[in-house]
């Protein structure tokens, strides 16, 4: 196109004005030019049927425009980074060093350090060197946790992630572990029923010992089928007992461990929706795998069990 | 936990970022490539982001970047197989029957757009079909505002001329 000049150089206004984005300036000068020009005044005319042709082919979804697929298979991906990014923090405690790691999916860690080397460097010998040292990340969990070991909260209601968990048979023994009540003690045995894997009792202690969330998920509560504590994350079966008399649950010293005294406890027939005086019945015959013992009438309640119609343990209740 | 404000981000711009990388790549198994990729690389720099910062822009940008290396890729591989002669992308979709534009436009339309220089195509496509503005679309391209400017209306006067014929003469009259 062989151009005069000045149609020459109103050409780039002449495209500002079409798509709309001309200054009043420009606008102006344009529509005094096309006024007179014939050939500019085509110009412009096409190229807004241009801006329009391109608006209509906007508005036209391209072929494959679905983008379900491709959300889905984003959302997976980003669910299992999301799950290996992980933020720590190293908090004070009477047992030393406490490290707590979350993922974007829930708390995914708490773990007493030994102190070899610096806490950081040991935390991330755990989570990995991508791990992010950001205590603003857990210390809202540090602080239910705290209130929680002086027993003012009952109650830790993080989400978890179990992307730790060694394997299927541990992650079901965690969730089901993470279901006992406070203030309440079952067996390995009963956590093993409850995963449909009733021989399975040595296994789940197994498990629990090396479970990634002691406290949050409460291991603790989870005693031998004699009554006796057994063990705590190795040899520290004290913790456990201290960790027990926080949620009301006494265990006695015996034989160098400690003991849950059935008969001094309420018990549950697990599903049952009331507890009962642990002579109703034939409840004291009752393997312990088949009862959830609670300390006191009000852990029973708080967990939303009813007292027993028969046995009537809120009229007679045992004696402390 | 609880809040996911990088899962906002996902449910607010995938489906556009997607449909960006379709239009310039025209293969749904390219953009969805493409797209997962802006995201997962937008996932692991979101929290460096200021407050504040134009979000969907800066994808926007990932996208760019990406799809101008798989355009370079893509040459490279078609210089390699030069007997094969592959001098277009392939399209391995048909367009649906039945909407909004007229057939020859449309297809005068996409060949322009698709013989664009990747410049003015980027440029074009973000201004036109995204409504980025230059300043953004600067970003994306590592140029300036008047340099995307420019090439979103090289880019347009490159489609007038590829429809020439096409557009009836008589146009409105003027204002």
């Amino acid at each position: 196109m062989n151009l005069h000049p000045v149609c020459r150089e109103i050409e780039p206004d002449l495209l500002a004005v079409a798509t709309g984005e001309a200054p009043p300036a420009a606008a102006e000068r344009v529509e005094g030019h096309v006024a007179r020009c014939a050939a500019c005044r085509e110009e412009l005319g096409h190229y807004r049927a241009v801006e329009r042709l391109v608006g209509a082919y906007r508005r036209t979804p391209p072929p494959g425009d679905d983008a379900t697929l491709a959300r889905a298979e984003l959302d997976s991906r980003l669910a299992d980074l999301r799950s290996r990014l992980v933020s720590f923090g190293i908090f004070p405690s009477p047992l030393g060093p406490l490290l707590i790691a979350r993922s974007e999916l829930g708390v995914s860690l708490v773990r007493y350090l030994g102190g070899r080397g610096s806490a950081a460097a040991e935390a991330r010998r755990f989570l990995g060197q991508a791990a992010i040292e950001d205590r603003t990340a857990t210390e809202g969990l540090y602080a239910d946790l705290v209130e929680y070991l002086e027993g003012r909260r009952t109650r830790l209601d993080w989400p978890l992630d179990l992307g730790r968990a060694r394997s299927d048979f541990q992650r079901r023994v965690l969730e089901a572990t993470a279901r006992l009540p406070y203030g309440a003690v079952a067996s390995y045995a009963g956590v093993a029923r409850r995963i449909g894997a009733p021989a399975a009792a040595r296994p789940v202690a197994q498990a629990l010992r090396w479970n990634p969330l002691p406290i949050v998920i409460p291991c603790h509560r989870v005693i031998g089928s004699s009554g006796a504590l057994v063990g705590y994350a190795g040899k520290k079966v004290a913790l456990k007992q201290r960790l027990l008399a926080i949620e009301g649950v006494r265990a006695v010293p015996a034989h160098g461990d400690f003991r849950v005294r059935r008969d001094a406890m309420y018990a549950l027939h697990v599903g049952e929706s009331e507890y009962c005086l642990p002579i109703c019945g034939s409840l004291a015959e009752r393997p312990l795998s088949e009862l959830v013992l609670f300390g006191s009438r009000e852990r029973a309640e708080a967990a939303g069990f009813a007292p027993c119609t028969t046995c009537r343990p809120d009229l007679h209740p045992l004696a402390v | 936990m609880g809040d996911d404000p990088f899962g906002a981000v996902v449910a607010a711009y995938h489906a556009e970022i997607r449909r960006y990388l379709l239009r310039l790549t025209a293969r749904a198994s390219d953009a969805d490539d493409l797209s997962q990729e802006t995201f997962l690389r937008a996932f692991r720099a979101h929290r460096s982001l200021p407050p504040g910062a134009n979000v969907r822009a800066w994808l926007f940008t990932i996208a760019t970047n990406l799809c101008r290396n798989h355009f370079r890729a893509q040459q490279r591989r078609r210089r390699a197989h030069a007997a094969a002669a592959l001098d277009r992308p392939e399209r391995d979709l048909a367009w649906p029957d039945g909407e909004a534009l007229a057939g020859e436009a449309r297809a005068r339309i996409e060949g322009v757009i698709a013989g664009l220089p990747v410049k003015q195509r980027l440029a074009f496509v973000m201004r036109k079909m995204h409504d980025l503005d230059y300043v953004a679309i600067g970003v994306s391209l590592h140029c300036s505002e008047e340099s995307a400017r420019a090439n979103v209306f090289q880019a347009l006067r490159k489609i007038r001329r590829g429809l020439d014929g096409l557009i009836p003469v008589t146009m409105e009259s003027q204002s």
